[in-house]
């Protein structure tokens, strides 16, 4: 009896150490698959060839557009029509995007690329996955006629949205995707209605319709998206537990004027932005505005205007927006 | 201002009038002829079942007041400008509602700029506006696996449907 206790507690402890162990190892395994799973997505977005009907929903609204996707021996180009309303059209090549507004006689030029595109986390940003988002398989379903698995990112917080996807079981590919708020209702969504992966298609089917652009049209040129790298002299002090930094720098909006600060800030799953701007011509209207699952918060700070930009909750934005000090 | 509370709700009043009607609108004189107005364009639509009170108002609002149909036979009126109207009239009592863009230069300084040149219709005047360029700023750097790069467009391309008044 008098060495039954010590072999008792080391025994405890060493379950205890195992437990501790094999949660470790559950969540490392859980980081892991939620990481393979984003980025099996993500290369199918890129590399596949297919054409669909997108149908979108915003709010109240749904729209349906097509899309047709090539990549044509590692570059990549995406022709998007939308089908109700007026004709409009997007057409992405390397670098830039030209979007097409017939019935306004307008084409927008952006010369910007897309730099964070998955998967090109961090380590940090990976854990923080799973640290603040629970990656669970939920399981099979149909979209589209074709056999998917469905998972969810559900958040440990009310800080962030949730996520739910549905992926190709074939190709992972990215059938349908919707933001959840809080009370884990839809705010915003994509769903392919009829799509043709791994589809014949030529450079013609990604091409413009108007491959010369009409001499009666305005052509707004987006200024070079570059931006310079620098610190701001802007501080945010406070971001939910898991954003980190992935940007700060100066950039010119449309029109040139003056130099806007830019910080960016992501968990991995979204981002937000931080602009700073003069407060004589500011882009945003002082309080809240938002667009589906897109809330931003403009706010003043001495001279400035301070805006917000993220797939985060309205909340989660002014709190930001709030925490913002000059360094 | 029976007319201007009608030329408000198609979308006439000129920007430098609006002021005035919306500070108007808060007589509870012209509240009810607003409501009234409503009432009527609901009832023209078939929205609303006719009651008698609202028939009641009606009645009492034509006999003292000849003009109420007027404007709405000179200008065509369609759900569409009753919309419009309303819009713009949320609009301009700074209530933040549907944030659709526009090809307009909708910032603040825009519409400063448009009002100063008296080129915008109360119409024109809408709800804020997610600013287009600070949203493709932003969108550079969203995480993206959803149709990569042209997913975030598709928000553009959803929500810029109603630029064309």
């Amino acid at each position: 009896m008098q060495h039954a206790h010590p072999p008792s507690s080391r025994a405890r402890r060493r379950l205890a150490s195992a437990a501790f162990f094999l949660a470790f190892v559950a969540s490392t395994a859980r980081a892991d698959d939620a990481m393979q799973w984003l980025t099996r997505a993500a290369q199918a977005a890129r590399e596949l060839n297919y054409i669909g009907t997108i149908l979108y929903q915003i709010g109240p609204r749904v729209e349906t557009s097509r899309i047709t996707h090539l990549n044509d021996g590692g570059r990549e180009f995406e022709k998007l029509v939308n089908l109700d309303g007026p004709a409009r059209e997007l057409i992405r090549t390397q670098g830039e995007v030209r979007c097409y507004y017939p019935d306004a006689k307008l084409v927008r030029v952006e010369p910007r690329t897309f730099r964070n595109v998955f998967p090109s986390l961090s380590p940090q940003q990976q854990q923080s996955l799973s640290r603040f988002y629970d990656f669970r398989v939920i399981g099979d379903d149909r979209v589209s006629g074709r056999p998917v698995q469905v998972v969810v990112f559900q958040p440990r917080d009310d800080l962030r949205y949730g996520h739910r996807f549905w992926s190709d079981a074939e190709t992972g590919l990215l059938l349908k995707a919707r933001l959840l708020n809080e009370k884990e209702e839809g705010i915003e969504q994509f769903a392919f209605t009829d799509i043709s992966i791994n589809a014949p298609i030529d450079r013609s089917m990604v091409a413009p319709s108007w491959p010369v652009t009409p001499k009666d049209w305005r052509v707004l040129e987006g200024v070079s998206g570059d931006v310079v790298r620098q610190a701001t002299g802007w501080v945010v002090t406070w971001v939910p537990a898991g954003f980190e930094k992935i940007m700060e720098g100066f950039r010119r909006l449309r029109g040139g004027g003056e130099r806007v600060a830019h910080l960016v800030y992501s968990d991995g799953l979204v981002s937000v932005s931080v602009f700073v701007e003069p407060q004589d011509a500011p882009s945003a209207p002082i309080g809240f505005v938002h667009q589906g699952g897109l809330n931003v918060y403009s706010v003043r700070h001495d001279d400035h205007v301070i805006t917000v930009m993220g797939e985060t909750p309205s909340a989660t934005v002014r709190q930001i927006a709030n925490s913002v000090e000059r360094r | 201002m029976s007319e201007s509370i009608s030329r408000l709700m198609d979308g006439d009043v000129d920007v430098a009038e609006l002021d005035a009607v919306c500070a108007s609108l808060k007589s509870g004189e012209a509240m009810a002829t607003w409501t009234c107005y409503h009432a009527i364009g609901d009832a023209l639509r078939g929205e609303i079942a006719v009651t008698r009170d609202v028939r009641g108002a009606v009645a009492s609002r034509l006999a003292g007041d000849p003009t109420v149909l007027a404007p709405r036979r000179s200008v065509p009126s369609t759900p569409a400008s009753w919309a419009w109207a309303v819009a713009a009239t949320l609009a301009a009592v700074g209530v933040v509602g549907w944030t659709a863009y526009s090809l307009v230069d909708s910032t603040p300084a825009g519409l400063a700029r448009m009002r100063d040149a008296g080129t915008m219709r109360a119409a024109e005047l809408r709800p804020a506006t997610v600013p287009t360029d600070l949203l493709f700023a932003h969108q550079e750097y969203a995480p993206s696996i959803m149709l990569q790069g042209v997913g975030p467009y598709l928000r553009d391309v959803a929500v810029t449907r109603e630029v064309q008044p």
